[in-house]
């Protein structure tokens, strides 16, 4: 032992001794491999597992998971890599370990955990609240062109009412790259109108009349399902619907026996 | 028993009292007789060709079964005795007590806390069996699309009893054998504040499990456990016996909650300090405490369900102006705090095992209870995130998706508790101590995925969707759960005086967790992909994620049975259990085994918390 010991250790010294440690060492090799994992499932798994983005909802929300996972993952692979490392030191034989050191609290440790989490929460709050907002003025702004469509669920169908066009139809077919309003109810009970690759969702209430919007940017094939339980065939409330140009659109729409104004 | 024990105990009957004559036996017959008179008589009073005059009669003969089997088990014999001036005997309250009865006690009105914690502990198994199965059935019908295991009315009455019966066993799966059977112990107290309301709740919660259980002769709730209004005015005379268990249930857990309150508030050993109050003691009482103000919401919402079926009020009917919403509404001010209320319990229990297993002071008590204040403070201010796609109102998804996300705060405390207590230490991997490597991973995931479903945006597209239902399932059965299984593995010693067997146990958990990881990393994919909740049947681009996740069910069902037999061995014929198995220091296990009447012959004084484990550096 040399004479500097007798001196309290700086903060630096404390630092260097405590990222030597090999139960420090072993912890952060673990945290970075599953933090690696959770990057990995994040870029991965919900893209490839999410259908495809048909309008910038889908996108946005698309956007969020994946994003969140990344940012997230740094925060489970230290708790979980931390929790591996322990779990793989552990005790062996049938009597209680050997005491541990008595660590009532660490207070700067407790401090700066509160203050990283909360930022974190900060992060996702204006995050989402941003998000929000730009979709909604961006669909005011959209407004004046915008085709409407009236959404009736009903036990176990959906119906689908283009006032504009003077057209009713179970498919719901939509022009690319024009804003649409959904004015969604219910003749019953409750359903939830999700054209799933729409990325925006709304129940249908009786007598009440609950809006949604988006503008369906890609070409290609719909699903609409009903996501709020709604009696027996609730299973089975399923339509299609087609993104289209708009060439095919008014084709459609004359077809059905439609007037295109 | 020897004839001698025999004789002693003998002496202390009662010999002409009521009390003594009065039994489960004695309740069920009551309950029928009851039940079945109103049945008869109200059915000359009502039509029986109407939906809505069934509804009554069914109601009215529910009401009456529950009366009926409280009137013949005896709950109502002190309150007599009172409106007539007098109150029970001394030897009489100790005959309600179960002094010098063997088994029998368990069937009887008594008021021992520990015999009604035995009491719950079965009742919650056997919730837990009986919606485990319903899981599987489920999980059978959707091993591949098209499959007709069962028809779509079988199914969606599975989905919402496999539900309700979950939810309401979780809710009292950590608090009822725990905090009746061990809470007062851990306290110093000789029994809880007020011990006939305690074996009130729980025979209160056996009659609602019945009424509940009832609902299959009378056609299901099809509504899922949500109960959503107009869907659930619609259904069929099935829908009364969910109403009468909400009503029932919400009276029992509001009993129960105040008297654990009262009980850690007023019963603590001498020297007992707020700050040296046992973790498992604060979280259930924090939990309890939120399920007051809570549940009565959930009843108020199912008595006017009630009115509307049956005498044709309108708060739920769009058409003379109700509405659903309000439903909605009333149901998730209950709904949110209630998920709280089934995990606060379950992670303060393994608060409560980590130390003795790593032989370290629990990490930052103060940050625990922090913690737990702030997740029960924020969470009754967050229920409308159930709803953002209701449609209710837009404008105010900005501010619910604030004050939602804000719980991943506290959460975070939750977590640097456990971490911290981990931290520089040599755990003794025995199964309770498993249980807190499970919830780290689950909870983890249960978070983070709660999150996504937070942020507006992504509910957008996830909102009744697979996702949800893996998301909840994580929290409450891979966090919660989990938590209690802990408990049971942890107190079992001191509740049966017997080892839980131990490769049994080992071999349920691993099957239980792998299981229950595969089912719902599944079901995650199933949800992004598109499939929504509680449906029957589903396309064939779901196929391989519901293959993956019905597999991982019989993975978990193998755990769970496994885990059922070890507790019935170990119950019969285990181990026989040294006072204090694992080294804790709280004092639940100082008292010998079997555990007197009252607990402790003397009083102890504390002088500690029940921490101080730990060389000083």
């Amino acid at each position: 032992m040399n004479t500097s010991n007798s001196l309290p250790p700086t903060i630096g010294e404390r630092a260097r001794k405590f990222i030597k440690r090999h139960d420090v060492r072993m912890s952060f090799l673990y945290s970075t491999l599953i933090t690696a994992l959770f990057v990995f499932l994040g870029l991965w798994f919900y893209p490839k597992f999410m259908p495809e983005v048909m309008s910038e909802q889908m996108q946005n929300g698309k956007e969020v998971i994946v994003y969140f996972t990344v940012i997230s993952a740094p925060v489970a692979g230290l708790v979980l890599g931390i929790a591996l490392y322990t779990f793989l030191n552990r005790h062996k034989g049938d009597t209680p370990p050997p005491d541990g050191p008595a660590i009532r609290t660490n207070n700067p440790v407790v401090l700066v955990w509160t203050v990283v989490s909360s930022l974190f929460c900060l992060i996702a709050i204006s995050w989402g609240l941003v998000e929000m907002n730009v979709a909604s003025s961006e669909a005011a702004e959209r407004e004046p062109n915008a085709i409407v469509v009236e959404v009736t669920g009903s036990q176990w169908v959906w119906n689908f009412n283009y006032p504009d066009y003077g057209i009713s139809s179970d498919k719901l077919n939509l022009p690319i790259d024009r804003p649409v309003v959904f004015r969604i109810t219910s003749v019953d009970v409750n359903h939830s109108f999700w054209p799933v690759q729409l990325g925006v969702k709304v129940d249908a209430n009786r007598h009440a009349v609950t809006t949604v919007r988006t503008t369906p940017n890609v070409l290609g094939g719909i699903d609409i399902r009903c996501a709020e339980l709604c009696g027996l065939y609730h299973a089975y409330m399923e339509s299609e619907g087609e993104i289209m140009t708009a060439s095919n659109f008014n084709s459609w729409v004359t077809a059905e026996g439609g007037h295109t104004a | 028993m020897t004839t001698f024990a025999n004789k002693t105990s003998k002496s202390n009957v009662p010999e002409k009292s009521l009390i003594t004559k009065l039994n489960m036996g004695t309740g069920l017959i009551a309950g029928i007789i009851f039940s079945e008179s109103m049945y008869w008589l109200s059915k000359s009073w009502f039509d029986m060709n109407e939906a809505r005059e069934i509804n009554k009669i069914l109601t009215l003969s529910m009401i009456a079964w529950c009366i009926g089997f409280l009137i013949g088990i005896g709950a109502f014999i002190g309150p007599f005795r009172w409106l007539i001036g007098k109150d029970l005997t001394d030897e009489e309250q100790l005959y309600m007590a179960g002094s010098g009865q063997g088994i029998s006690r368990y069937f009887k009105y008594c008021t021992d806390h520990k015999v009604v914690g035995i009491q719950y502990l079965v009742g919650v198994m056997t919730m837990l069996g009986a919606g485990g199965t319903m899981a599987m059935m489920i999980r059978t019908n959707l091993i591949k699309p098209g499959s007709k295991f069962v028809t779509p009315e079988i199914y969606n009455s599975l989905v919402g009893l496999h539900g309700i019966t979950m939810i309401v066993a979780l809710i009292v799966v950590a608090t009822g054998p725990f905090g009746n059977f061990i809470l007062p112990i851990m306290i110093g107290a000789r029994d809880m504040a007020f011990p006939r309301l305690n074996a009130l709740s729980w025979w209160l919660l056996f009659t609602a499990i019945v009424t509940l259980c009832s609902t299959w002769f009378f056609g299901g709730i099809p509504t899922g456990w949500t109960a959503y209004a107009p869907l659930s005015v619609q259904a069929g005379p099935g829908m009364n016996a969910f109403i009468i268990t909400i009503i029932i249930f919400a009276i029992s857990s509001a009993i129960a909650g105040a008297n654990i309150t009262a009980t850690v508030v007023s019963m603590r050993a001498k020297g007992m300090t707020l700050n040296r109050i046992p973790i498992f003691v604060i979280g259930s009482t924090i939990s309890v405490a939120l399920a007051i103000p809570a549940f009565p919401t959930f009843m108020a919402s199912q008595i006017m369900a009630a009115f509307d079926r049956t005498i044709g009020t309108g708060f739920y009917d769009a058409n003379v102006g109700g509405s659903g919403w309000l439903y909605a509404h009333l149901f998730w001010i209950m709904g949110h705090p209630e998920v709280y209320v089934i995990l606060l319990p379950g992670v303060a229990a393994l608060m409560e095992i980590t130390p003795v297993f790593v032989r370290k002071p629990l990490f930052s008590i103060n940050a625990a209870i922090i913690g737990f204040a702030g997740i029960a403070g924020l969470s009754i201010l967050v229920w409308a995130h159930h709803m953002y796609a209701s449609g209710w109102s837009p404008s105010l998804n900005g501010p619910f998706m604030v004050t939602t996300e804000m719980i991943s705060i506290p959460t975070g405390l939750i977590f640097l508790v456990i971490l911290g207590t981990l931290w520089r230490g040599t755990p003794w991997l025995k199964m309770p101590m498993l249980c807190v490597y499970a919830f780290l991973w689950n909870m983890m995931i249960g978070g983070v995925t709660g999150i996504y479903l937070s942020d507006v945006p992504v509910d957008d597209y996830l909102h009744g969707s697979m996702f949800v239902t893996a998301h909840f399932h994580y929290t409450l059965m891979g966090a919660a759960l989990t938590g209690a299984v802990g408990g049971l593995a942890f107190w079992f010693p001191k509740m049966t005086g017997r080892m839980l067997h131990e490769r049994a146990s080992y071999i349920s958990f691993w099957f239980t967790q792998i299981g229950f990881n595969v089912i719902f990393l599944g079901m995650f994919a199933a949800g992004s992909q598109g499939q929504p909740r509680r449906v029957a049947d589903y396309e064939q681009a779901f196929a391989t994620s519901d293959l993956i996740s019905t597999i991982g069910a019989y993975l978990t069902g193998f755990g769970m049975l496994v885990l059922l037999w070890a507790v019935i061995h170990s119950w019969r014929k285990g181990k026989i259990a040294p006072m204090n198995p694992w080294g804790s220091k709280s004092l639940e296990w100082t008292v010998p085994n079997p555990i007197p009447l009252e607990n402790f012959h003397e009083l102890p004084v504390v002088t500690s918390d029940a921490y101080g484990y730990g060389r000083s550096n």
